[in-house]
């Protein structure tokens, strides 16, 4: 009898216990992200990214009564997976929001469920120009395109070395590095630059030297190359071997810092625009730094934009007064306006691309360092 | 009750269709491998079959069914020409002969502009329904399954075994070996157009190197002595990742590389202890029982 009635008090105790917690709402959001596979080494940072910014929102406060989780799986870098990712988190943790996947190539593949589930997405690394934000009003983006980054920067570089003539390198079996490559072109035929020579190569090539030398003789004033991190260390210390000391504008795909590691003193000098300014004096910034460095991470700009993703959906869900739902937060993005992040001010476009200043950056002494 | 099955049948509805298309690539390897040739173009076939049928869906505007045809024959009438002279070279010289073929089909749609080259066809229709999988995985298998015992089945046994033999027996080696080259074209091309409507893109680097070794772990891990063979091992090796997932938070594994690890290792242990393929499970146990059984007794 004693023992009967200890277990009644035990499940009522237990019952007021899920009481109180059901007085703060549990937002639960996707993380659907390449921790295995090619776009590994991307995955792990976008990871730190989301945990950083989850614990950032809800030791904040600024959330009353919400509190953010985030639901992590790899997709391996394939289709395949990003597709079975998409559907467990719309299907089965019913998250209130999706963020990546880190490939363009499967976010083509696995927005579309999405959209048709209505389950709103924050791509924080697909920068292909179309096919992304285009599949529907669910879907919307944190990382600039390509497009976003490199004309203002091109502008105040062509500003700066007052060049005419460029000549353009990419890889041409990757869709990363071809998207890039068609961005480059456009740019540079928006700024005036004519484009005097252009050459290819594949991901698994070693000896850039034909494609290099055949350039040089055409006396560009500047080269461009579209490269994965791999490929590009070995395409600029070729072509400085070559005894070519051409500036060199590398893709986003030289955002990394393997690809300085790797080319050692060749790096010097080269050019990358960045959607990232690290050295950004800013206050959010650098409390951003600090945190990071807090939690032992050492933040690229695929960590910083994963992190956006998320105060982007917390802010979404504080301007439709605490609501978590899946509508809530898609009718709140239309509203995320000059929002404070380590990114500067940021905002939602009307074509759910995202919009915030991007930056120059330039290897010095080892580094990449801002240029003012 | 009912929510829930639907939920759960909402979730693992790609998984589930993600088995077939890969039975049907499984398939389309063993049709070779059951006469003894390794052909690793299929890779290729698959990828013509797919950007065939999302070219006439979404330009000639076909209906499905006919652009589902298409990606049949297509590759089906690739194979014919590629099959006369590399059908003659064998072992090891046919497998780098096809793969060949297989990635010259790769670097070929890279570089065609006209399918948007690395980044591939996008927002295809969907349009591929579960039954439409399976129908065809049942149809595919019932033609193999009728094969066996067949005076076909026979021929294809022997040229398997001894090829020379096989055509002094007079079996015109050649037109069987190419119809099942012609075979498993046709199915890795039905694969190839039932996977492009259903997963609303295909890229070229969906079908490399590495996706036809896929194909043939499929059919060597299921067991490729008999037909159903592939299917078992394309389902087993399909679901494994998504059970992992399932299992992986329960022991307390971080999702990443670790489950990539697991994957691995139970590939590794179905290789060691059951050659020939997860098909020959319930015959090995009565064997260790049989051998335990006669341990016993002669204690």
């Amino acid at each position: 009898m004693r023992f009967a009635r200890s277990i009644g008090v035990l499940v009522a105790a237990a019952l007021a216990a899920t009481g109180t917690a059901r007085a703060e709402q549990v937002v639960k959001i996707g993380v659907a992200i390449s921790l295995t596979g090619p776009a590994a080494v991307y995955g792990a940072t976008q990871k730190a990214g989301v945990l950083a910014a989850v614990d950032h929102v809800n030791k904040s406060g600024m959330l009353k009564g919400v509190k953010l989780e985030a639901v992590i799986e790899d997709d391996a870098s394939t289709k395949e997976q990003g597709i079975a990712v998409f559907q467990r988190f719309i299907n089965k943790d019913k998250v209130a929001a999706i963020i990546g996947p880190t490939l363009s190539n499967t976010a083509t593949a696995a927005d579309p469920l999405a959209q048709a589930a209505k389950v709103p997405v924050v791509a924080v690394s697909n920068t292909a120009p179309k096919g992304i934000t285009d599949i529907g009003d669910y879907i919307w983006r944190v990382s600039l395109t390509e497009f976003q980054v490199i004309v203002p920067a091109l502008q105040r570089m062509q500003a700066k070395l007052g060049f005419k003539t460029a000549a353009l390198l990419y890889g041409n079996d990757d869709a990363f590095t071809q998207a890039g490559y068609a961005v480059m072109k456009a740019s540079l035929e928006h700024t005036g630059i004519k484009i005097v020579g252009t050459q290819t190569f594949a991901k698994p090539d070693r000896d850039y030297n034909a494609q290099i030398t055949a350039l040089k003789a055409l006396h560009p004033d500047i080269l461009m190359v579209s490269a994965l991190a791999e490929n590009a260390a070995g395409i600029v210390a070729q072509a400085r071997q070559l005894g070519w000391n051409v500036p060199i504008w590398g893709g986003n795909g030289f955002n990394a810092p393997a690809f300085i590691k790797n080319a050692g003193p060749a790096a010097e000098g080269v050019y990358v625009g960045t959607a990232w300014n690290k050295v950004s004096p800013d206050k959010v910034n650098q409390d951003y730094l600090a945190e990071m460095k807090a939690r032992g991470v050492d933040p690229d700009q695929f960590c910083t934009q994963a992190y956006v993703g998320v105060l982007a959906i917390a802010d979404a869900i504080k301007l439709e007064g605490g609501k978590g739902t899946r509508e809530a937060i898609k009718a709140g993005f239309a509203k995320v306006k000059d929002l404070p992040t380590p990114l500067g001010l940021f905002s939602f476009l009307p074509n759910r691309d995202g919009s915030h200043p991007p930056s120059l950056q330039q290897v010095q002494g080892g580094k990449f360092q801002i240029v003012q | 009750m009912w929510d829930q099955l639907a939920d759960l049948y909402a979730t693992y509805q790609s998984t589930i269709a993600f088995i077939g298309i890969n039975s049907l690539l499984a398939l389309s390897v063993y049709t070779t491998l059951s006469c003894g040739q390794l052909a690793l173009g299929n890779a290729g076939f698959s990828a013509i079959g797919a950007y065939a049928a999302a070219l006439l869906t979404m330009q000639a505007h076909w209906p499905f069914p006919l652009a589902i045809l298409a990606a049949v024959a297509v590759p089906a009438v690739v194979a014919v020409p590629l099959g006369l002279p590399v059908l003659r070279i064998r072992g090891i010289f046919l497998a780098i002969a096809t793969i060949g073929f297989g990635e010259v089909v790769r670097l070929g749609l890279v570089n065609w502009d006209y399918v948007n080259g690395a980044q591939g066809i996008v927002a295809i229709p969907q349009k591929t329904e579960l039954w439409m999988i399976y129908l065809a995985v049942a149809a595919a298998l019932f033609v193999l399954a009728r094969l066996r015992g067949s005076k076909w089945g026979f021929a294809l046994e022997a040229i398997r075994e001894d090829e020379p033999a096989a055509r002094t027996m007079g079996i015109a080696t050649t037109r069987y070996k190419l119809a099942m080259l012609v075979l498993g074209a046709a199915l890795a091309g039905l694969a190839g157009g039932f996977e492009a409507h259903f997963t609303f893109m295909v890229a070229p680097n969906g079908f490399g190197f590495g996706r036809v070794v896929d194909m043939l772990v499929y059919a060597v891990v299921g067991g490729s002595q008999i037909y159903w063979g592939p299917v078992v091992g394309a389902a087993f090796l399909t679901l494994l990742p998504e059970i992992l997932r399932e299992v992986a938070p329960l022991v307390g594994i971080e999702p990443g590389p670790l489950r990539l690890l697991v994957n691995g290792l139970v590939l590794l242990a179905v290789i060691l202890f059951l050659p020939n393929g997860m098909v020959s499970l319930p015959r090995r146990i009565a064997e260790w029982r049989a051998a335990r059984v006669a341990a016993r007794s002669a204690a």
